[in-house]
């Protein structure tokens, strides 16, 4: 069976052709393409210019898919695009995209969540059998663990997103966006070697970000050459700190954070399988820190390269196909999409 | 010779700890010259019994001082002072002296000796110690259980701080549980002061 | 910490000496070592260990934070000696304000240790999975279909207990444990702690121990394998071995409830942490059986009843039960 997937629940969008062989045999990906908006240094995207830009690339990216994918029309089973959660406008265009070519192909949709979309796809990249997963990126924040036929969430942040986190101190440092603020912070980070002190806020397995952001974003003004010699930012040696130290020592706090908070899950549901999916998965210190924990447990951390842990069409496609098979579509009415969609609600109904 | 009881703590067996305690004793004065001038062989701490708990008191102070020793985490001159200092609750040594050493005119002295090394024996303690305390040494029982007999319970609470449960109207303690039990006053203080001798300085 | 040369030649080329990795290696901190040590739990947060302290015959627990491969060094430390820190705080400051909690007897921040009183006993959870074992049983046998037994535990699981003269005493002693652990939490409370993780594992019934005056005699804490079986998570025994000398007189259900494993507590006023506190314990019951609820109505009744403004706590508990502790997450 074939589906083909449309994301664009932030500022990618991504087109993907998926095969599910028949029998057990893996699935094949037959199309992998994603363009993404990339704002100016020191902005974000915003929810309109960013559905502008996929309504924009969506019928290219489509065509163009479906061509690499070799693939006829006809071949394809079923259509799915990410229901949510995301922001609002750039899911509406792509969700209409979908039902434009639902109706024009005369194929059946399915509306997929985004994050089960994520974790799906790291498992069959990975092979990670019952992992505890993280799912991290610029919306969402989250442990999650499989337990009839759900995968619930426990543990979350308490107010932004530590993807959110990021690119907001990316902002305030005016490093670029492209390709994406996480790259470059993390680029910055692998230079940096003095810890700055910052706020660890960790409540049972929940986390919060907001006060480290703030806290980053004050000693992010302590570091500027407007700043007299005298009133700069030093480590105890008496070195200037500088924005590779100030990367470097975020990116250690909330890193760390989340290796903790895993680690509690994995303690919790005993397990020592632990799979990484989402943009930030694709942070090396990240992979890293988690291997390391992984290890320590008896157990194997797992990530995905960004090829499918950021932003993509075929993890939607992928998804999407599994739910497909076990009866589920999505009907044209009910095509809608929506901002808020929990992890939790989706009936996973493929699995054991 | 002195009755010396030589006790050893868990997980720090090569280090034995030499108690022993005087009544009536005479020359407390010499006593504490020796430890003012330091003198090498009267590397001892001279604790007062009547700020002395129990047998836990005295061991957990002594723990937390040779273990601080031991990791050169010590904050005083040697690990007997290190003892006096431990079982302050305030960061203030001579106050930590004043509270719980000797003074001129004390009658009643715990004395401990860390065994350090291999030189400090149970006999060589009981030696020393009755050539040069004038007083009556007194068996301190097979655990040293018997070190907390001269304890004044009293002013054990003030230094400390610990409020009187009996002044509470029965309203704390044991009445959280709705049983009208009788508690262990000296043991609800040990564990308190324990707590607080660990937290001390940090 | 050791510092490794990344840059090695070829000439001391040695192959790395990586620790097989099914074998976690925790170096134990000075002064302790394996031979004296009995592992109780491996969680995330802390290897625990029973062992003793000061004297032979003082039993006691042994927490080890080891330290975090994957945190930065200068990061690990601070956390470690943070958090023990504000465990030790806590068990001290609820034991100066005469609570039932584990004294603590000793321990060492910058080494990650911390060694607490020993509370000999079962955990409530044990008592209560217990309790619907027993009971559970006794529905079964007059009863033929499955709705009929789980109404009953629903609804009249109260009066079938209370049939026999010794489930009478089963009902009371049962009840009696309930109000303890309703005061206990509501004086944690009072005096400013919020447990941070109550469930009914962190509940102890502590065996009654026979009296002795400080300083005197043999080992002041009664020993129980009920709780090395509780904390490695084993199932709890059927049936619960009493304490031989006293038989006579001492049922399961004596004893008093102590709290332990401080690890998340925080010390806090806030009615919002008081109500996650009571919301956790309350999942932890209803998780037992959904019979459990009934008993959880009599801990919530003497917690209303233990403290000034306990009432609102019981009102924003209503809301946190609404809300779940999830939230709707805009992605």
């Amino acid at each position: 069976m074939i589906a083909i997937g449309l994301e664009g629940s932030a500022n990618k969008i991504g087109i993907g052709v998926i095969s599910h062989p028949s029998s057990n045999k893996p699935p094949i990906v037959l199309a992998n393409l994603r363009h993404t908006f990339i704002s100016p240094p020191g902005e974000g995207f915003l929810p309109k210019d960013t559905a502008i830009h996929h309504r924009a690339w969506v019928v290219r990216l489509i065509k163009q898919a479906v061509q690499q994918a070799g693939a006829k029309v006809s071949d394809v089973d079923v259509i799915c695009y990410t229901k949510g959660p995301g922001m609002g406008p750039p899911l509406q265009s792509v969700a209409l995209a979908a039902r434009t070519i639902s109706l024009l192909w005369n194929k059946p949709l399915v509306g997929v969540n985004h994050c089960v979309g994520h974790i799906e796809m790291g498992r069959a990249i990975t092979h990670a059998q019952n992992p505890v997963v993280l799912y991290v990126s610029g919306g969402n924040t989250q442990v999650i663990a499989y337990s009839q036929q759900r995968y619930r969430i426990f543990g979350e942040t308490m107010d932004i997103a530590i993807g959110n986190c990021i690119d907001r101190f990316a902002r305030t440092l005016m490093i670029p966006n492209d390709p994406f603020p996480g790259y470059n912070v993390e680029q910055y980070a692998k230079r940096g070697k003095n810890l700055v002190d910052l706020p660890y806020t960790v409540k049972g397995m929940d986390v919060s970000f907001s006060g480290i952001l703030a806290a980053a974003d004050l000693l992010a003004g302590q570091i500027s050459d407007d700043v007299s010699y005298g009133k700069r930012l030093k480590s105890e040696e008496g070195d200037l700190i500088t924005k590779e130290d100030l990367c470097f020592s975020l990116q250690e706090t909330i890193f760390a954070m989340l290796v903790e908070i895993t680690e509690r899950a994995m303690a919790h549901v005993g397990t020592s399988q632990v799979l990484v999916v989402g943009g930030v998965g694709s942070n090396e210190r990240l992979q890293d820190m988690m291997g390391l924990m992984a290890r320590d447990r008896g157990g194997s951390g797992f990530a995905t390269d960004e090829r499918f842990c950021i932003d993509n069409g075929i993890m939607i496609a992928h998804a999407g196909l599994l739910e497909y098979q076990t009866g589920v579509t999505t009907s044209l009415e009910d095509s809608t999409c929506t901002q808020r969609f929990r992890t939790d609600e989706v009936f996973v109904g493929w699995r054991d | 010779m002195a009755t010396v009881r030589t006790i050893t703590l868990p997980h720090y067996p090569s280090y034995p700890i030499h108690i022993c305690m005087f009544r009536d004793v005479t020359n407390a004065a010499f006593l504490r010259s020796q430890l003012l001038e330091a003198n090498p062989d009267f590397d001892y701490a001279f604790l007062d019994p009547s700020m002395i708990l129990s047998p836990s008191h005295l061991l957990g102070g002594t723990f937390l001082a040779l273990h601080a020793s031991l990791l050169s985490r010590a904050k005083t001159r040697t690990p007997h002072s290190e003892l006096v200092f431990r079982l302050h609750p305030n960061n203030n040594i001579g106050e930590a002296y004043r509270k719980f050493g000797i003074s001129d005119s004390s009658t009643a002295i715990i004395a401990v000796k860390l065994g350090l090394g291999p030189e400090v024996t149970n006999e060589r303690v009981s030696q020393h110690l009755g050539e040069h305390v004038q007083g009556e040494s007194v068996n301190v029982g097979e655990e040293a259980e018997r070190v907390g007999d001269w304890c004044d319970v009293g002013k054990v609470r003030k230094v400390y701080k610990l409020e009187n449960p009996k002044k509470k109207g029965g309203k704390k303690g044991a009445q959280i549980n709705g049983v009208g039990k009788e508690v262990d006053e000296r043991r609800e203080m040990e564990s308190v002061i324990l707590g607080m001798i660990t937290l001390k300085g940090s | 910490m050791s510092t490794t040369n990344m840059a090695s030649t070829a000439s001391d080329a040695q192959p790395p000496t990586t620790p097989p990795p099914t074998q976690p290696l925790h170096a134990l901190p000075q002064p302790f070592t394996t031979s004296n040590l009995e592992v109780l739990t491996q969680g995330a947060e802390a290897l625990v260990y029973k062992t003793t302290f000061l004297t032979p015959s003082t039993p006691c627990v042994l927490k080890y934070r080891p330290p975090k491969l994957y945190r930065h060094p200068i990061l690990d430390k601070r956390l470690t000696k943070a958090r023990l820190l504000a465990e030790a705080r806590v068990l001290v400051k609820c034991r100066r304000e005469g609570l039932s909690v584990p004294a603590v007897l000793g321990g060492d921040w910058e080494s990650g240790w911390l060694v607490l009183e020993w509370i000999g006993g079962r955990t409530v959870r044990a008592v209560l999975d217990e309790w619907v074992h027993k009971f559970g049983l006794r529905a079964r046998d007059g009863k033929t279909s499955e709705e009929e037994v789980k109404r009953e535990l629903d609804e009249g699981l109260m009066e079938v207990v209370a049939e026999e003269k010794e489930s009478q005493e089963a009902r009371e002693g049962l009840m009696r444990l309930m109000q303890m652990v309703g005061r206990a939490v509501g004086k944690l409370h009072e005096i400013g702690v919020c447990h941070g993780d109550l469930t009914t594992s962190n509940l102890m019934l502590r065996t009654p121990e026979r009296k002795e005056v400080v300083g005197r005699g043999p080992p002041r804490m009664t020993v129980s394998a009920q709780r090395e079986a509780a904390m490695s998570g084993q199932d709890p025994p059927e049936v619960i071995p009493v304490q031989q000398e006293e038989t006579k007189e001492t049922n399961s259900l004596e004893g008093d409830v102590v709290m332990i494993d401080f690890g998340l507590a925080t010390q806090t006023i806030h009615e919002e942490d008081r109500a996650v506190d009571l919301y956790v314990l309350e999942r932890a019951f209803t998780a037992t059986h959904p019979a459990a609820e009934h008993l959880f109505q009599e801990v919530l009744r003497c917690y209303g009843e233990s403290f000034k403004g306990a009432k609102t706590v019981l009102k924003r508990l209503a809301d946190v039960r609404l809300r779940g502790r999830k939230r709707t997450m805009i992605g």
